[in-house]
């Protein structure tokens, strides 16, 4: 079994661990990034609609910046977020845009004069400045005051990643695809490097690092039904678990997008609805308005799911040999539309349905489930994005818990973070990479290896009942129906019971190729015990939460309680043989915070317990801003919630037609 | 409990029995012989290639292996050869083959890995080092500044191109390549058009030639068109081909 | 030896580090020399076809390409010599071409497995191209070779009599089929490979040249193979006085 040194070990190909890779190999540094699959196929991929950042460019943006952009973040988190590193995200985003036109995202561009746009259905006209001409465009995208979300058509994920993906081999970054990181190597509290599974081989390696950094992405697969593409195992984030020493941040904040599309689980994007599409039930009724009469459909998403599941429940429904489903009416919009703006969306259901959404009637109906979407909970790292327990240990992107999106992502910051991340995080990696001397710790990294090397030959001994799949199966079943939309305390209490009966269960299987090279089942007896550990995570927070807060939703506790809950979870898995997490939670404070906590404007307005401090700190800061008297932003800003960024990250972007810029 | 179950038998009587004949082989594996193996199962409504070879791994057979990533045809992970043509098998819905049967080979001219997986990762990093697949200019950007400049129709071109997924499968549809596995194909030729056409990039023609210029790159095509029929995402490649032709035969012209 | 070509043996560049252009021009050559004799068949079987209007018509072409309008009577080298041009063109387009075929028998069945199972028009269209240009190899060489050297025997008798008499048919029967297959399809790669009609709709227009080369083809082959029986009818008919040549006036 062979060891690999490098300087900087990056774990996940996606937009993230990529960007990342590009800061550590700018600054000398030798690196190999490792991933399960081609990095280009990363689920970075995926993103659709776009990535959000405060330009200003496009009419409907104009008077954007980054306060409105930061506003928007911390209020879609509901209050969960780290503000710090909002600001920090908010302040690069514009940077990150535009480096990445540079390399060469054609991003779509703004074309002067008049065009039609469909604003609440209505027909409208808006005029493109001319000296926006040929600067990046921006779409409007759900809980953001101003079109702030920049896009390619609808492969921004594609285009972003492809773009990252040959800068990096630009630089001759090792990549390495068909490799699994399945153990962290660390002694005490200093993280060594990884044990690598070769996809193709089998083979066992290990990889030592100054600096290793975990950029895998989500754990969305742990949900019976997810966009997530089918790597999303969140293997990253249990290995870091596994140490027993990484804390993982809000592992139950966990994101449901109202409208995949049934039984595939491809997204069909809230544009459907924005233009005017509606949802109907097995009766053909459309039932949103008698829930939310004044947003209708257009409530935020979680909201929207929240409610087409509660409809599900009182048996309205459509039966279908994947489950239980509703559906989502374009057919409304007319052909012409569809086919001109919803182009994807009929391409999409035509190609994994049959469906052609421009069909008139119910012949052209797509049926919708809210599906999981996103993973606002990971690795808990600090605002440098260097794990909060373990020295040399950094995460990026959706595996990380930065606390950018606290308990309800905005669209359009998902790939965003991603970059932004990987532009800040990655310098900070690197300088720690460059500070650090590998010493030998060779004994420390055989044992690591001959440990995972005996951990998988032990599976292969187990001599049990019990069918790995469908322990998976049950698992992604649990998840769905007692730790999903919808939670309360028996349905989570049962979820952990029956989780840890499972995460039992994974030693009492047996695996019938006894093969140690490239062994899909094996894949899953390992994966799967490790799932399960996240789904634990997930359960176990969701049931101590007593209180709802973005994503998370307690039917038994319906109110965001920031008086008792103004915090984060944090969840460990202290032993071995532990079959729950351990839990304990970190303060966010209300006295450093820029924007005290308050209504997001949306939702119930009545579901609100306030935070006894709320009220002080929004006095100091009314007061501050008095004192300072007439001064710009970046002024007061600086005086009530000071951050720091490396590289040049803070300089001011500029904007047209906005003299400070 | 027994109604239910009867029901439920009767339910899936309805739907018909298909058969997918799945290439295995393991060439790492001195015990293993290429074979095809067949599996019966009952096909469910839209039920594409992702679902039915998911349900045969889960349920069937825990040890054939392939590839799926989005199963939502943007990563191209799941390139294969389905009935003899190279398709994205999570697009590919059974319905289609009206006699319900399938058989599915792994793509060509890649290296084989096991069953229905091959390295395209290794193959497309280096066809895009080889191109240089990315943007060359000498303009240190400043990022704080406003961007550069680009005509909307130009950034839709580029963007046209750009949404090449490296599924390989211009690669399996090309004589050429199928013959002579240098040929760099469609993938590495498009691949230059899309930079020759960004305004971002600084190359001249001379450059592209250096990239291209020979039996490998460009002057190895046959215009034998399996690239630009069966390219999932349905890239002007014909075009894009023609037009690199005509740019770097007119600068060996010149120079 | 030339130092340029060891430079470029030795590092596939030329002594300033560059690629040669050698592979853009000899793919210019193939496409021109092969358009050219597209061009250079389209008239062929047209002028040859001249016998379908009857001997006369036929024996005045012939004069007319031997230039009687200068030389009295006609003079055949020119012929000669235009079969002459005609045949380093063709042997240029042959030996450039000659570097697309399968090299190897693994190359040829390679090609031939996936053809097969990818059933795909155009991929299946180039199999004809190399079994006809294969052939042409022969089948040209020998027609040319016989204008080259026997030009004067070209007439409304001396053609249908080599034709006939000669059992020149079969080979005549087999370069038809072989030469307008290999121009059609020829044409229409060229077409796609230069980009020719590419304009707004780039695929349509694909389809529709492929469509008029496929009524092309249809067109030359029957008028040849109509043509061609004509002349073995002559022939069949003029066998009692093989070798007599036609003249101007004379009665059929």
């Amino acid at each position: 079994m062979k060891i690999i040194y490098t300087d900087a070990l990056i774990v996940g190909g996606g937009l993230a661990g990529l960007r990342s890779a590009i800061a550590v190999r700018d600054k000398g540094l030798e690196t190999i990034v490792l991933s399960m699959v081609p990095v280009k196929r990363s689920h970075s991929a995926a993103a659709q609609g776009g990535m959000q950042a405060s330009l200003g460019n496009a009419t409907k943006g104009e008077g954007d910046n980054e306060d409105v952009h930061f506003a928007d973040t911390v209020k879609g988190s509901d209050w969960g977020c780290d503000q710090e590193v909002a600001r920090m995200f908010v302040t690069t985003a514009p940077k990150a845009i535009r480096e990445l036109a540079s390399w060469g995202v054609p991003w779509t561009r703004i074309k002067k004069g008049d065009r039609e746009v469909i604003i609440n259905g209505q027909k409208e006209t808006i005029t493109e400045r001319d000296e926006a001409h040929g600067l990046i465009n921006a779409r409007d995208f759900g809980g953001t005051k101003k079109w702030r979300t920049c896009y390619t058509a609808d492969a921004t994920g594609h285009t972003m990643l492809y773009a990252v993906a040959n800068e990096a081999l630009k630089r001759n970054i090792e990549i390495r695809d068909r490799k699994e990181a399945i153990s962290i190597i660390h002694e005490g509290d200093r993280c060594l490097g990884v044990v690598v599974r070769d996809l193709i081989s089998g083979e066992l390696c290990a990889y030592v690092a100054k600096g290793t950094m975990i950029a895998t992405g989500g754990y969305g697969r742990i949900y019976k039904q997810s966009t997530n593409a089918i790597i999303c195992k969140g293997i990253g984030t249990a290995m870091a678990l596994q140490t027993g020493i990484v804390q993982l941040g809000n592992m139950e904040a966990v994101q449901f997008h109202p409208t995949p599309i049934v039984p595939s689980g491809i997204l069909l994007t809230e544009g459907c609805r924005g233009d005017g599409g509606v949802l109907r039930d097995k009766d053909g009724y459309r039932f949103m308005p008698d829930y939310e009469p004044e947003k209708k459909e257009l409530a935020s998403r979680d909201v929207v799911s929240r409610r087409m599941v509660e409809h599900i429940r009182k048996g309205k429904g459509v039966s279908s040999p994947y489950g239980d489903h509703l559906w989502l009416d374009i057919s409304i919009l007319g052909r012409e539309h569809i086919e001109k703006n919803l182009r994807d969306i009929q391409d999409i259901s035509i190609t994994f349905n049959g469906i052609d959404p421009a069909d008139e009637g119910s012949k052209g109906w797509m049926p919708v489930l809210p599906m999981q979407h996103y993973s606002m909970g990971g690795i808990r790292v600090k605002p440098t994005g260097e794990s909060t327990t373990m020295r040399g240990l950094f995460s990026a992107g959706e595996a990380a818990c930065w606390d950018l999106h606290g308990f309800n992502r905005l669209g359009g910051n998902s790939v965003s973070e991603a970059v932004v991340a990987g532009m800040i995080v990655g310098e900070y990696f690197a300088d720690y990479c460059k500070n650090t001397h590998l010493q030998s710790h060779t004994e420390t990294i055989q044992n690591a290896l001959e440990g995972q090397y005996e951990y998988l030959k032990t599976i292969l001994t187990y001599n049990g009942s019990h069918n790995i799949f469908a322990i998976k199966e049950q698992m992604r079943n649990v998840m769905q129906e007692k730790v999903g939309i919808f939670r309360n305390g028996k349905d989570l209490n049962e979820a952990v019971v029956e989780l840890e009966i499972l995460l039992k269960q994974t030693r009492e299987i047996t695996v019938n190729d006894k093969s140690m090279g490239n062994n899909p089942e094996l894949n899953e007896a390992y994966r799967v015990p490790m799932m399960l550990k996240l789904a634990l995570c997930v359960a176990k927070g969701a049931l101590e939460r007593t209180e709802s807060r973005g994503a998370h939703y307690r039917e038994d506790f319906p109110k965001r309680d920031d008086a008792n809950w103004l915090k984060r979870t944090i969840a460990t898995w202290q032993n071995h043989e532990d079959t729950v997490p351990t839990l304990s939670y970190e303060e966010i404070s209300i006295d450093t915070m820029e924007l005290p906590p308050a209504f997001r404007g949306y939702g119930r307005k009545d579901a609100l317990i306030p935070h006894p401090f709320t009220q002080n700190r929004e006095t100091q800061i009314e007061k501050l801003k008095e004192q300072m008297g007439d001064v710009d932003r970046f002024e007061i800003q600086e005086a009530l919630m000071p951050f720091e960024l490396p590289n040049g990250y803070k300089d001011k972007n500029e904007r047209i037609g906005e003299k400070n810029g | 409990m027994g109604d239910a179950l009867n029901q439920k038998e009767n339910q899936e009587q309805t739907f018909r029995t298909i058969e997918i004949s799945v290439f295995r082989y393991n060439p790492y594996s001195k015990h293993s012989k290429p074979r095809f193996e067949t599996y019966s199962l009952s096909e469910t409504p839209s039920m594409t290639l992702y679902i039915a070879l998911s349900k045969i791994w889960a349920t069937m057979d825990h040890h054939v292996s392939f590839d799926f990533v989005c199963r939502a045809g943007i990563c191209g992970s799941c390139a294969m050869v389905i009935n003899g043509k190279p398709r994205l098998a999570c697009k590919t819905r059974t319905e289609e083959f009206l006699d319900g049967k399938i058989t599915l080979m792994p793509l060509p001219t890649f290296k084989h890995i096991k069953d229905l997986q091959v390295d395209t990762g290794s193959w497309m990093n280096a066809m895009s080092q080889k191109v240089e697949s990315w943007i060359h200019t000498k303009e240190k950007t400043d990022i704080s500044k406003i961007e550069k400049r680009v005509e909307p129709d130009v950034a839709q071109a580029v963007f046209e191109l750009d949404r090449c997924i490296e599924c390989g499968i211009c690669l399996a549809s090309c004589s050429t390549r199928i013959m002579r596995e240098s040929f760099i194909g469609a993938v590495g030729l498009s691949r230059v058009a899309r930079f020759a056409i960004d305004p971002h990039d600084e190359r001249t023609d001379a450059d592209y030639y250096e990239l291209v210029g020979d039996d490998d790159g460009i002057f190895g095509c046959m215009s034998l068109m399996g690239c630009e029929d069966h390219c999932p995402k349905e890239l002007p490649l014909q075009t894009k081909i023609a037009y690199m032709r005509r740019k770097l035969v007119s600068q060996a012209i010149k120079s | 030896m030339n130092k340029a070509e060891i430079y470029e043996f030795l590092t596939s560049r030329n002594k300033q580090k560059k690629k040669s252009r050698t592979p853009a021009r000899l793919d210019a050559i193939q496409s021109a020399t092969g358009a050219i004799l597209a061009l250079f068949i389209v008239f062929h079987l047209i002028f040859e076809s001249s016998i379908l209007l009857g001997k006369e018509a036929m024996y005045r072409l012939t004069k007319f390409f031997e230039a009687d309008f200068i030389f009295e009577g006609g003079e055949p080298l020119i012929i000669s010599a235009l079969a002459f041009v005609v045949f380093v063109v063709f042997v240029l387009h042959a030996l450039i071409a000659m570097r697309k075929f399968p090299a190897s028998y693994r190359e040829y069945r390679r090609y031939q497995t996936h053809r097969h199972l990818l059933v795909h028009n155009d991929t299946n269209l180039w199999f004809i191209q190399i079994t006809t240009g294969f052939m042409m190899f022969f089948l040209g060489s020998i027609h040319l070779y016989t204008m080259m050297m026997q030009p004067s025997k070209i007439g409304p008798f001396a053609s249908a009599d080599r034709i006939f008499s000669d059992g020149m048919w079969p080979m005549y029967l087999m370069l038809l089929v072989s030469v307008v297959l290999h121009a059609g399809i020829g044409v229409y790669r060229l077409i796609i490979k230069w980009g020719v009609f590419d304009g707004v709709q780039p695929q349509q227009n694909r389809l529709l040249a492929k469509k008029i080369i496929k009524w092309l083809i249809v067109f030359y082959l029957a008028l040849g193979a109509v043509s061609l029986v004509t002349y073995i009818k002559i022939g069949y008919e003029h066998q009692e006085h093989y070798g007599e040549r036609y003249h101007k006036g004379v009665k059929e």
